[in-house]
């Protein structure tokens, strides 16, 4: 009982440092609400380091996913004409001051699925790498694009995840 | 200007969908780039409002706490 009650206590902190640094690098990039893409990117600096070694075995790291976003932002503009001089025009960071939090649909349709792994997976803390399952598990929008300029099948990078998951 | 022919097909929806997304990401960050040259230039929140075709309220809202945090960290 106590474990569990102490086990909850340390995933809200998780959610806590998750939620804090999705809403750091959505700023960073110039957006007020993170996207699923910056759960992603925050999970990845999680201290647990489990998204991060998860990304490794597949070659990729919080850089590359970084460029692949781009660059698939990139490729959708250039299909309506847009050259890539217009898109290298440098996000505005935000400083934002906001006292609750507020997500995207995509940030928030990820944070319910790993609400939904974690009940499932209830005698582990929650990791990056739960994360990182849920967001191999996302079919359409920028983080499976982004996955796709990668070159990374998303199955093997939950594979990868869950790996990492069972070590602990 | 692109030819309409060009641009993705709505019979393949995904990459339409993906371009407006990406248009209207751009179009976002370029609309907060020209309201702080705006503001900097000395133009009220209702010239802004108005060429934006919005409320000064909601013109306001949507951009005055980036803008006064940007121009008083230079100031």
């Amino acid at each position: 009982m106590f474990k569990r009650v102490l086990l909850r206590f340390r995933d809200m902190k998780t959610i806590g440092k998750l939620i804090a640094g999705a809403d750091e690098q959505a700023n960073i990039m110039g957006e007020e609400k993170p996207s699923a893409e910056h759960f992603v990117l925050s999970a990845l600096c999680l201290e647990d380091g489990t998204a991060k070694r998860a990304f490794n075995k597949l070659r990729i790291d919080s850089r590359k996913f970084q460029d692949a976003i781009k660059t698939q932002y990139d490729e959708a503009l250039s299909s309506v004409g847009i050259s890539e001089q217009v898109t290298e025009m440098e996000p505005e960071p935000i400083k934002s001051d906001k006292i609750l939090h507020d997500s995207q649909p995509s940030g928030q349709d990820l944070i319910k699925s790993l609400y939904t792994l974690k009940k499932e997976d209830k005698n582990r803390p929650l990791q990056g790498a739960h994360v990182i399952i849920v967001a191999a598990s996302i079919e359409y929008g920028v983080v499976p694009r982004a996955f796709k300029v990668l070159g990374v099948d998303r199955e093997s990078l939950a594979k990868a995840a869950r790996d990492e998951l069972v070590s602990i | 200007m692109t030819d309409m022919k060009s641009l993705p097909s709505p019979n393949n929806p995904e990459d339409a969908l993906v371009a407006v997304v990406a248009l209207r990401r751009m179009a976002d960050k370029l609309e907060r780039k020209a309201v702080k040259e705006a503001i900097a230039q000395g133009w009220s929140w209702s010239q802004v409002a108005e060429v934006l075709g919005i409320s000064k309220q909601a013109a306001h809202k949507r951009h005055a706490a980036h803008i006064h945090d940007t121009t008083s960290r230079k100031g």
